[in-house]
């Protein structure tokens, strides 16, 4: 029996369908409906695969070396334990994108976290796009949309779950990266990196205090700072939500909110909308569902932490980004729709944004790296609990499974393993310098949750997207450009004030560089004020690519770019000719600094990196593989990721579809 | 960075006094400081080209 839609039913799909949510650009739209589940062909066969973003090989045999990864030890011993090939670039979308299509950039056309638009040169996000709703109508000071906005997911090519799905085999995938909005499939799949945060950014947090800080938001990369007044012990204050996409000029929407001080005790209590608790100094809050009105009636609700770090002498009280409600999903993370409120039921609130680590916040001292790690501990235990679930429910097929902490940590604390790092401190190495190892740890546990549950039909694979490498270095791109002739700035322009190529002189650039490892010449035709002729392409491709691979830096007597891969040579498929035309692939030690990838002119070629992120991985792939671990023996000597996805095919007798360029590694 | 002088009424500048001291500033200067970067605030970052920025700051890689 149909069961006819109650009025508040129709109203939410209604409002779903019609209405963007306006903060920077950041629409709404729902899921799709599925009819039914997939993968109703019995197969005894399973496969689980882990996901560990940015795990080290290095590290890998290291830490099985000293004993401290039992299990990892244990699956080495009964299969294989090798290498893995990443991607060109090795970064994370680019690499999983590798995995998800079984083929490389060229045949999915993610080739960097950052593109740029060739209209106008500026940047903009790889992975997923919001498109406004097309027709609206004005009333006053309103705008009514008259047609959904979209958000779509920028990768091409076919996921493999869609290709098991052909053939009836069920999958879970549980939020791998380049997948968000998750493509339409009636697997059960969750959204990972690349999921924003409620108001469409990356992670933005809100930090409220009295303290004198000279932190900005523009400073701050992340993270907007409220300077607040405490009168008789009292804070009011506003939580920033999405912009009113119904509202003239899309005004930011706002939660107010007050903090009660307790005169004597290290205690507040806060209050927002019908939410009252008490926090102690140094005590998070736990998850807090909030609500942002664009209407009367209709809005989007969001979940947040509170962390009261101090109260007194100064008051400061971290926010954490908004992340989508999983319970009542304003954007689509799940297929079917159903699966993230089902999680949602059983759990209650997670973390839905992809990265979800503040990384921002401790590098800009709003969280230390006591408050980081409890943080990013909640990220891993929601993880774990899920994982122990998907296991104890998982019959046959596909479960895939990811973990953010490997790559978030190793992030923010090379710098207390490496001790030639610009950022290594003795005292802080002392108290923090075990945190990798211990994640490495805990991600044995993850692997020994699956071996125990694993029997004779199930095959365990085990891999990273990329290692890691010191961030010591950082290379400006641009600057290099300028100084060697590719490009020229308006006469008068100081070079190291501009940002996102503001005043460019197009008629005289030749190349020019966006994203972090991207090179693209000014190419007639395809930029819209390109001068480099089609037949020059290739000459002055390579001339630029032989004279970077040349550039040593003169600190260290190393070479800062070990290969600079030019994309018709490097890349295959459909979707070559979007590709910049230089990859850089950065030897040890270094990466693309932190102003070039916005168009910026920072005044050194080369600079020292002293900051927190210390650890990263855009070298060339051969630097920095992955790991591929499996029960089941590897008859290749140099797997890479799509080798995985092509093996991941065979073992339930698929035969390879042509779009997929890996070879089965089983 | 050097620092420059500005005036103003002393009647101004004994209010602020007084409400640096009740707002727990631990000095005018630093309450008017405050007041001015978050007004100047108000004025920057406003365009497009900036709010792309931010966003893809988020990420992490890039400051």
């Amino acid at each position: 029996m149909i069961k006819e839609k109650t009025g508040d039913e129709i109203r939410r799909r209604e409002f779903l369908e019609m209405v963007l949510g306006a903060s920077a650009g950041l629409l709404l739209t729902p899921g799709k409906a599925f009819l039914r589940t997939a993968g109703k062909r019995p197969t005894d066969l399973k496969v689980v695969v882990l996901g560990f973003d940015g795990m080290d090989p290095g590290l890998v045999r290291q830490y099985i070396d000293r004993g401290s990864l039992p299990n990892f030890k244990k699956l080495a011993a009964s299969g294989s334990f090798l290498k893995l090939r990443s991607s060109v670039p090795p970064q994370s979308p680019v690499a999983w994108a590798n995995f998800i299509t079984g083929t490389n950039p060229g045949g999915h056309a993610i080739f960097d976290f950052v593109h740029r638009d060739p209209k106008n040169y500026l940047p903009i996000f790889s992975a997923s796009e919001s498109l406004p709703s097309k027709h609206n109508l004005r009333l006053g000071s309103l705008i009514l949309p008259l047609s959904g906005g979209e958000v779509k997911n920028l990768r091409k090519g076919r996921a493999f779950w869609q290709i098991l799905e052909d053939y009836d085999i069920p999958a879970t995938i549980f939020k791998i990266p380049s997948n968000y909005p998750p493509v339409e499939t009636r697997q059960r799949t969750f959204s990972g990196m690349g999921t924003p945060d409620l108001k469409g950014y990356y992670g933005l947090f809100n930090y409220y205090t009295n303290e004198y800080r000279t932190i900005t938001e523009e400073y701050g990369g992340g993270g907007r700072v409220h300077n607040i007044y405490v009168i008789g012990n009292r804070v009011e204050a506003r939580i920033p939500g999405p912009n009113n996409p119904f509202k003239k000029g899309n005004p930011e929407t706002y939660v107010d909110f007050k903090v009660f001080i307790d005169p004597i005790n290290a205690v507040a209590k806060i209050a927002y909308q019908d939410q009252e608790f008490i926090l102690k100094e140094k005590e998070w809050s736990g998850w807090k569902q909030i609500r942002f009105e664009f209407l009367p009636a209709q809005g989007v609700s969001g979940i947040f932490m509170f962390y009261l770090k101090e109260i007194r002498p100064k008051f400061k009280l971290y926010v954490s980004p908004i992340n989508i409600n999983p319970a009542d999903p304003a954007l689509p993370v799940s297929t079917p729709d159903s699966y993230s409120r089902e999680l949602a039921r059983k759990f209650g609130p997670f973390f839905t944004k992809g990265l979800p680590a503040d990384t921002a916040a401790l590098e800009n001292g709003v969280l230390d790296e006591d408050e980081f790690l409890a943080q990013d501990e909640i990220v891993y235990n929601e993880s774990l609990a899920m994982l122990e679930d998907e296991l104890k429910n998982f019959r046959s097929g596909v479960l895939f499974f990811y973990f953010s902490n490997t790559d978030q940590r190793q992030h923010m604390f090379f710098r207390l393993i490496d001790h030639g790092h610009p950022a290594y401190e003795e005292t802080l190495a002392a108290e923090f310098g075990q945190v990798i190892e211990k994640t490495y740890q805990q991600m044995d546990k993850a692997l020994q949750m699956v071996m125990e549950k694993a029997d004779h039909d199930t095959v365990i694979i085990v891999l990273s997207d990329h290692g890691f490498t010191p961030f010591r270095r950082g290379f400006n791109l641009n600057t290099w450009l300028l100084q060697n002739g590719y490009h020229h700035l308006e006469s008068g322009a100081r070079p190291e004030e501009l940002t996102l190529f503001s005043k460019t002189d197009w008629s005289r650039t030749k190349a020019y560089g966006v994203g972090l490892n991207a090179l693209y010449l000014n190419l007639k035709g395809r930029e819209s004020r390109g001068i480099v002729e089609q037949r020059e392409r290739e000459t002055l491709a390579r001339e630029i690519a032989s004279k970077l691979e040349k550039i040593v830096d003169p600190k260290t007597g190393e070479r800062v770019i070990l290969k600079a891969y030019l994309s018709q040579e490097t890349y295959s498929g459909a979707f070559v000719n979007e590709a910049p035309d230089i990859i850089l692939g950065f030897n040890r030690n270094y990466r693309i600094s932190w102003n070039s990838p916005l168009g910026n002119f920072p005044g050194e070629l080369l600079e020292d990196n002293a900051q927190k992120w210390s650890g990263d991985h855009m070298s060339s792939p051969d630097v920095i593989p992955g790991i591929l671990l499996s029960n089941r023996p590897v008859r290749m000597e140099d797997p890479a990721l799509e080798d995985v996805t092509a093996g991941l095919l065979s073992l339930f007798g698929i035969k390879i579809p042509p779009e997929v360029t890996g070879k089965p590694i089983f | 960075m050097g620092k420059a002088k500005i005036k103003i009424e002393k009647e101004l500048y004994q209010k602020i006094v007084k409400i640096a001291g009740v707002a727990g500033y631990s000095s005018p200067e630093e309450y008017i400081v405050h007041v001015l970067e978050k007004e100047i605030s108000k004025f920057e970052g406003a365009d497009s080209e900036e709010e792309i920025k931010k966003r893809l700051k988020g990420l992490g890689y890039i400051s």
